[in-house]
């Protein structure tokens, strides 16, 4: 790049070509105020505070927008500069509310900080208020227009940053503002209520609503969003050990200042009236608040006491995909160290373990391959069975920015009308559970055309031949037959996604839901590797439900894996912990989670310990986990809440929130982010990891930390994945931008391109028929999956007001010709029927579902959809198909 | 190339034997100007009298529409070419005389001088419209088929010279015809007088592809009607001009952008754009030289601010009309971020001429620094309104008075209106100032697109400006802070004044606030919104003041600062008129008999001024109020 010198201010400075006037006086130092200009969005040079002057012509010029040219001889702060920026702050001050004082926006308020730079007081102007109503209708967002400068930031950030879409400008001259569609509610229109515009708007016009206090807060912490794997960085402003506020995290490389209405509005679930203060115990039948010591002596008895009777397998551990890297880790000790079992998994089995196993096989590690900017760098993007706009926003956004405004196509797989089908390039719907057939089709294609990339394929994997063989039956005529896709389509995809220099594939839970779920990412990955998109650039992206799922596997709350996946029957490793920790470890595989419940229900397993998971409502067939955990000797849980699965136990253990703790989260990309401790924890509530130290004390088997510094340490020193050397520095908000240049690096990725065993596997797997497909007398087939106004099974998002508020209850999506069949009206109540169980719930009537197809939210604890799934297990990794089952439908009161 | 050489001479020669078939001299041709100004003054209906006439007497006659000849003033205009006489205009035509002109004329043989406005050749019999005193000032080059050929059909276009000089341009090098336009001084002709061959070959420089080429024909001026006269009556020069100037710069596809308020301008483009097709004119394989290029017609939804090149742009790509920064020019990062030349309707509609005749031809024509003709839609309170052509460097004066003729019912001129809303308003000192792109701005107007308002003595200049600035506040996109709130500050501050609510001091806010908005705007409307303001506060602060200090109106335009009175001794006691139109019931008669009107009951809605008969001319209007003089007897 060309560089270009400019006077600036009576000073010689440089830049390059491209640079815009702001961009360099901020570089060299110099201010210059700006109301409309944000980094993350492009520059329109509306607010015109950034005027300078070029003092060769005395022409003035938006400086956000002028590109630096040699010779410039530019005076930022002229007489005529500052008689115009005064002309444009008091203009704006006399369409502005007096209501500084008991705007909520304080002093962090734009306008009213470059007012008082500039040393404007009283206003000369005639006074013009802006005419507005204040909108609050919705639980989220509060539009007060009478305070909008019309700097357009939340435009901009709606189209540029989340590409919703749901406002732009409406209106011309005095009257023109920020609207929806017709000027509509903005909860009748596209708005996801993310919040974005909310962070970056400069004055009050857009707030918050329901603040529990109004102005600045004296405390802001940044740390990492409890809900989805996507990782976000949220800013938590705190008052009086309240947290009442969330912004994004401007620094992120993650989220680049946006996040979604769980990330911005769903964080008060952290001060429900229902959380947990103090330990409760099973007294005759009830539960009585008691102290930490009577707890868990109680529990220590038991436990030890089954230990004892029935040998260290009759335990079972189960950890939790919420809980941090050091508490899993620390857990997963706690089995094998104190309680002596393998028996130990953790809530991804039930949606990610597909991930593990699949990619683990092909690509030698179990995650996803490349970093999100990476993903949004991609020439073609392969969307399959993930609706990120509900499941995962964040990377949601970053297909969309891609498919808009960076040219990449997306190729859509999705039965379903996702929020993502209107931004696709080609979108196939193939029928449920066939994504195996479709993906072996266009492998297929591409190897017969000579698409595939040779070098890759050559030089960098092997068993391509196997492949080559094992794909022979999948013509486009016969993946047309299976999966309804016509097969000219999946032969324009393929080629599509071969012809791409940079293509990625992101894939979520309905491909890992499904019984053939580790299949289906193994032809996934084939599918990489066969076009050469596994490397720096491209890759697989394995979505994460929840936001440590990639972490609690990585630190080896699993059955047969140690931490850093290391076999538990690998004798050399199992060495290393087992001289690290000072005593043997288990050497068979233990039970896994669907197969401790089956065992506890068969009275093999006698005593479990659940940290942070609700069994009750996440495992398939309900009414079995619940009697399997009934028949228990002794359950004890350890939750913010109590769930239906805590209801069942002996002994409750209070913990502490995501807000309350230090500790690391593993986001899907295999980023490691540190948490920060907001407040302090609520009443008696503990983090857990303390809780799990303390259990083992009290078990007579304590654990040597005396801080979570030491956990961190051991973490660095026995997973290799992990050595990171800022991994210990806590000042370090991102450790994954401090690793990029690092050699560990290429223990988490492919590093310059080369797999972490030298090559990648291609593993031939084929087409069976799915288990859900409709069967006599259940002519549906239902979808389950998350929703973008809850997480998980809902214990935290129907305990936040405001989610709850805005989405109330269960409902099921129903097409306009099955309604029609079966006579059902929109909003009319239905029962969801399958062989195994049957629900209620509210139809709602939509033309994005195909015909034969319903899908139900799975975060209703009132409305537990699981009751209707049986337990059928994935043969590779034990997890149970979660995603679709054979249904009909009636209404729930027949016509009178 | 010799064989788009031979195509092109195919359809001439198709066109010319079409065109010599139709005027064979075996029967009459009349034609009808049914553009726009045509239609609102009764063309349509004209034109049904006039064809259902002939039909009933059985004349063998061919009747034509066409467009507008720019005596838009003397609409209807029909023009009977019979044959053995000289072609013949006939203005101010309503269904009665047209009847008479079938029945004395066509049929018979008197050619009923009395209607007529002059024969359009030279004749030894009857004087010709050329010997009007405004064509010794005019010099049509893009008027010159206006209002003499059917515009949907493209043969008559031909049959005149019609893509001639597109088949000349596409046997010719891209870089020569560059090169002749920029030999030719031709500037751009949507007001700001751009030289045109700059933009030209900043596109054709431009790396990316494909290029667009979009015509701007989003008019939105208040009294200029140029764009859509021309589109109305000769698109075909308009689309010719396109295709020429998307060669030069290697364009594959342009749009033309008409507001969905011409609806007449957007059938005939349609029309003509798919004649153009096809004879091959237009679309793949351009008379068979291997150029492609075709037009989309787009319609705005009529946002002024859309006549902006980037707000164009962007309304074209399906978003809100608002204007964008520069640079990057649309030259090099226009229409979908490709390179896109876009120019006004006039500036590529002199192409085909200045390819046709050269540019040295072009070049011979007005000013030093403005070559050629310009265009102005004569508006307001002259006689003669309607459209001229004339040479860069024509004054004023000439314009208004010689072609114009003057202010009707002998009104003092006081000022005009030039270049719209961003143009200013210019006194009567200024009206020898030659017109061209330099002069203009240096007097605080410009060319704009061509709007000219004539403004006489009975109009305020204090509430011309508040009508142009309400305009602009009106139309501004709201995107910059200069722009929305400024002009809205502005127009709250006028609309005091001429309501007897101004200060002093507001005129030297109102100067501050308008030289701020014009340095700091981000747009061309914001750029040139204060200067209907500052020409008004230059040449004409004395009304301001008197609107200020004295709280009078010297127009007695001001609804605020005027009252109506009624002059005792001119009154004609036994008359009524007065009393019987007032709609409030405020005018009685005092014991005399003379007409009084009570100020509290008036609404100053001017009615008993227009029934006073003009042998008393009794009521009159005062400014201030104040200057009514105490009535004495109460009824």
């Amino acid at each position: 790049m060309e560089a270009i010198t400019i006077t600036l201010n009576g000073r010689e400075v440089s830049g390059h070509t491209g640079m815009t006037v702001l961009e360099l006086a901020r570089e060299s130092g110099v201010d210059i105020p700006t109301l409309c200009h944000d980094p993350c969005l492009a520059p329109i040079g509306a607010c015109r505070i950034c005027l300078v002057e070029d003092e060769r012509s005395g022409r003035l010029s938006a400086s956000c927008v002028t590109p630096i040219e040699a010779g410039m001889v530019i005076n930022t702060e002229s007489p005529k500069v500052q008689e115009r920026r005064t002309t444009i702050i008091k203009l704006m001050l006399s369409s502005h509310p007096d209501s500084c004082l008991v705007c909520d926006k304080g002093n962090t308020c734009e306008l009213r900080k470059i007012a008082s730079d500039i040393g404007i007081g009283v206003i000369d102007m005639q006074r013009i208020p802006q005419p507005a109503t204040i909108e609050e209708v919705n639980p989220f967002i509060e539009r007060d227009l009478s305070k909008c400068i019309l700097c357009a930031k939340c435009i901009r950030a709606d189209q540029e940053m989340v590409v919703e879409g749901a406002i732009d400008y409406i209106n011309r001259g005095f009257a023109s503002k920020p609207a929806t569609l017709n000027d509509m509610p903005l909860e009748n229109s596209e708005c996801t209520f993310c919040g974005t515009c909310v962070a970056i708007c400069p004055t009050g016009a857009l707030m918050e609503k329901q603040p529990v206090y109004r102005g600045t807060t004296p405390t802001n912490v940044s740390t990492i969003c409890p809900f989805c794997g996507c990782g976000c960085s949220i800013n938590l402003g705190v008052r009086d050990n309240r947290i009442v506020r969330a912004r994004p995290g401007k620094e992120s490389t993650v989220n680049h200042g946006t996040l979604c209405v769980r990330g911005s509005y769903g964080y008060d679930f952290v001060h429900s009236p229902e959380r947990l203060t103090s330990p409760l115990m099973r007294v005759n039948g009830d539960f009585e608040a008691v102290s930490w010591e009577q707890a868990l002596d109680h529990m220590s008895s038991e436990l030890n006491r089954i230990k004892k009777a029935h040998g260290s397998n009759s335990l079972a551990v189960l950890g939790s995909s919420r809980c941090t890297n050091e508490e899993n880790y620390l857990l997963q000790r706690l089995a094998r160290c104190v309680l002596g079992t393998n028996n130990i998994d953790n809530s991804s089995r039930l949606y990610s373990a597909a991930s593990i196993a699949g990619l683990g096989a092909a690509v030698g590690f179990a995650g996803s391959t490349n970093c999100l900017d990476a993903l949004e760098q991609s020439e073609v993007i392969l969307v399959i069975g993930a609706n990120l706009p509900a499941s995962a926003p964040i990377v949601g956004y970053a297909v969309k920015r891609a498919a808009r405004y960076k040219g990449a196509k997306l190729l859509l797989v999705d039965p379903q009308q996702t929020r993502l089908a209107s931004f696709a390039h080609l979108w196939l719907r193939p029928r449920i559970g066939t994504d195996v057939a479709l993906i072996n089709g266009m492998a297929r294609f591409i190897i017969n055309e000579g698409l595939l990339d040779d070098e890759f394929v050559t030089r960098k994997t092997d068993n391509f031949e196997a492949l080559t063989k094992d794909l022979k039956k999948y013509t486009p005529k016969y993946v047309e037959k299976v999966t309804g896709v016509p097969g000219e389509d999946v032969c324009r995809a393929a080629r599509l996604f071969a012809e791409a220099t940079l293509a990625s594939i992101v894939y979520g839970n309905g491909i890992t839901q499904h019984v053939t779920g580790t299949d289906s990412v193994m032809a996934l990955a084939n599918l990489a590797m066969l076009t050469g998109n596994i490397g720096i650039t491209g890759g697989i992206f394995a979505m994460q439900r929840y936001c440590n799922g990639q972490g609690a596997c990585d630190m080896g709350t699993t059955p047969d894996l140690l931490p850093g996946y290391q076999s538990v029957d690998n004798d050399a490793e199992r060495k290393r912990f087992a001289d690290r920790w000072g005593t043997d470890l288990p050497v068979n595989p233990g039970l896994t989670a669907l197969e401790v419940m089956e065992q506890a229900k068969d009275g093999n397993v006698k005593g479990i310990c659940i940290v942070g998971e609700n069994p009750v409502l996440s495992f398939p067939s309900p009414s079995l986990v619940k009697q399997a955990l009934e028949s228990l000797d002794f359950l004890v849980v350890s939750d913010m809440f109590l769930t239906e699965t805590a209801k069942l136990a002996n002994v409750v253990l209070p913990a502490a929130s995501f807000a309350e703790k230090e500790g690391t989260f593993t986001n899907f990309e295999g980023r490691v982010q540190q948490l920060h401790k907001v407040i302090e924890p609520l009443g008696d509530s503990l983090p857990d990891w303390e809780i799990i130290n303390r259990m083992a004390s009290s078990m007579g088997n304590p654990m040597p930390y005396s801080s979570l510094q030491e956990v961190m340490d051991e973490i660095q020193e026995m997973v290799s994945l992990y050595q990171i050397t800022d991994y210990r520095d806590s000042q370090t908000k991102d450790i994954h931008r401090a690793e990029l240049d690092r050699d560990p690096l290429k223990k988490r990725r492919l590093y310059k391109g080369q797999f972490p065993s030298g090559f990648g596997r291609f593993s031939p797997v084929h087409y069976e028929p799915p288990a859900e497909m409709p069967k006599d007398g259940y002519p549906l087939t239902l979808l389950v999956g998350s929703i973008l106004y809850h997480s998980g099974t809902g214990s935290r998002s129907s305990r936040s007001p405001r989610l709850r508020a805005f989405s109330p209850e269960a409902y099921v999506e129903i097409g306009e010709s099955d309604a029609g069949q079966v006579g059902i009206s929109d909003g009319e109540s239905v029962k969801v029927i399958s062989p195994i169980g049957e629900v209620n719930a509210v139809a709602k009537i939509t033309d994005t579902m195909p015909e034969g197809m319903l899908f139900m939210p799975l975060s209703f604890p009132s409305t537990p959809v699981n009751q209707l799934f049986g337990i059928t297990l994935d043969p590779r990794t034990k997890t149970p198909a979660l995603k679709a089952c054979a249904v009909k439908l009636e209404r729930a009161e027949p016509h009178g | 190339m010799p064989e788009a050489n031979a195509a092109f001479q195919q359809i001439k020669n198709d066109a010319l034997d079409h065109v010599q078939r139709f005027y064979d001299g075996s029967k009459p041709v009349i034609m009808v100007g049914t553009a726009t100004c045509g239609r609102a003054a009764g063309a349509l209906e004209v034109l049904g009298v006039i064809r259902k006439a002939l039909d009933k007497e059985h004349v063998d006659a061919a009747v034509l529409e066409v467009g507008c000849m720019g005596h838009c003033y003397a609409e209807p205009l029909v023009i009977i070419n019979k044959p053995g006489h000289p072609a013949m205009a006939y203005g101010y035509v309503t269904p009665e005389i047209a009847q008479r002109l079938v029945r004395d004329y066509v049929i018979g043989e008197d050619p009923s001088l009395e209607f007529t406005l002059g024969a359009l050749e030279e004749n030894d019999l009857i004087p010709s419209i050329y010997d009007l005193p405004r064509y010794s000032y005019e010099q049509h080059i893009i008027l010159t088929n206006c209002g003499y050929i059917d515009p949907e059909d493209i043969r008559q276009y031909i049959a005149k010279g019609g893509y001639e000089a597109l088949d000349r341009a596409l046997r010719m090098q891209p870089q020569e015809i560059v090169d002749e336009v920029r030999e030719s001084g031709l500037r751009g002709r949507g007001g700001a007088g751009f030289p045109t061959w700059q933009k030209w070959e900043a596109c054709r420089d431009a790396p990316s592809k494909p290029r667009y080429v979009i015509c701007n024909g989003d008019e939105g001026d208040p009294g200029a009607f140029m764009d859509r006269a021309i589109l109305e009556s000769d698109p075909h020069q308009v689309i010719e001009g396109m295709v020429i100037a998307a060669y030069a710069v290697g364009a594959r596809y342009g749009y033309i952008y008409v507001r969905a308020e011409y609806p007449l301008a957007v059938r005939r483009v349609q029309i003509a754009l798919r004649q153009a097709r096809s004879l091959g004119l237009l679309g793949r394989n351009i008379l068979g030289s291997g150029f492609n290029f075709d037009i989309k017609l787009f319609q705005g939804s009529g946002a002024f601010v859309c006549g902006e090149e980037t707000a164009l742009i962007a309304s074209i790509e399906g978003k809100p009309g608002i204007p964008r920064y520069r640079p990057p020019f649309p030259a090099v990062s226009g229409l979908h971020g490709k390179p896109t030349l876009i120019d006004n309707v006039k500036t590529l509609a002199y192409l085909p001429q200045i390819i046709n005749n050269g540019s040295e031809w072009f070049a011979g024509i007005g000013t030093e620094g403005s070559r050629g003709t310009a265009v102005f839609a004569l508006a307001g309170k002259v006689i003669n309104t309607g459209l001229t052509e004339v040479p860069m460097g024509t004054t004023l004066r000439q314009i208004i008075f010689d072609i114009g003729g003057g202010i009707p019912n002998g009104k003092r001129f006081k000022a005009v209106q030039i270049g719209g809303p961003s143009g200013g308003c210019l006194p009567e000192a200024a009206l020898d100032l030659p017109v061209d792109f330099d002069s203009l701005s240096e007097a605080g107007a410009m060319m704009g697109s061509g709007g000219m308002v004539v403004l006489d003595e009975d109009d305020c200049m204090v509430e011309v400006a508040r009508y142009f600035l309400e305009f602009t506040q009106r139309e501004s996109c709201g995107k910059c802070t200069m722009c929305r709130l400024g002009t809205k500050h502005m127009l709250e501050m006028l609309t005091d004044i001429t309501q007897g609510r101004g200060r002093v001091e507001d005129m030297e806010t109102l100067q501050e606030l308008a030289e701020d908005i014009k340095a700091g705007s981000l747009c061309g409307l914001g750029k040139t919104a204060p200067n209907p303001i500052l020409t008004t506060l230059k040449y004409f602060r004395d009304e301001y003041e008197a609107h200020i200090k004295e709280k009078r109106c010297p127009a007695l335009m001001c609804h605020d600062l005027i009252a109506y009175y009624i002059l005792p001794d001119k009154c004609e006691r036994s008359c009524d008129a007065c009393v019987g139109t007032c709609t409030v019931e405020a005018i009685s008669s005092n014991r005399k008999g003379i007409k009084v009107i009570d100020q509290e009951k008036c609404v100053k809605c001017n009615t008993c001024l227009d029934a006073c008969p003009p042998q008393y001319n009794a009521v009159i209007r005062l400014s201030p109020p104040e200057l009514v003089p105490a009535s004495k007897d109460k009824k």
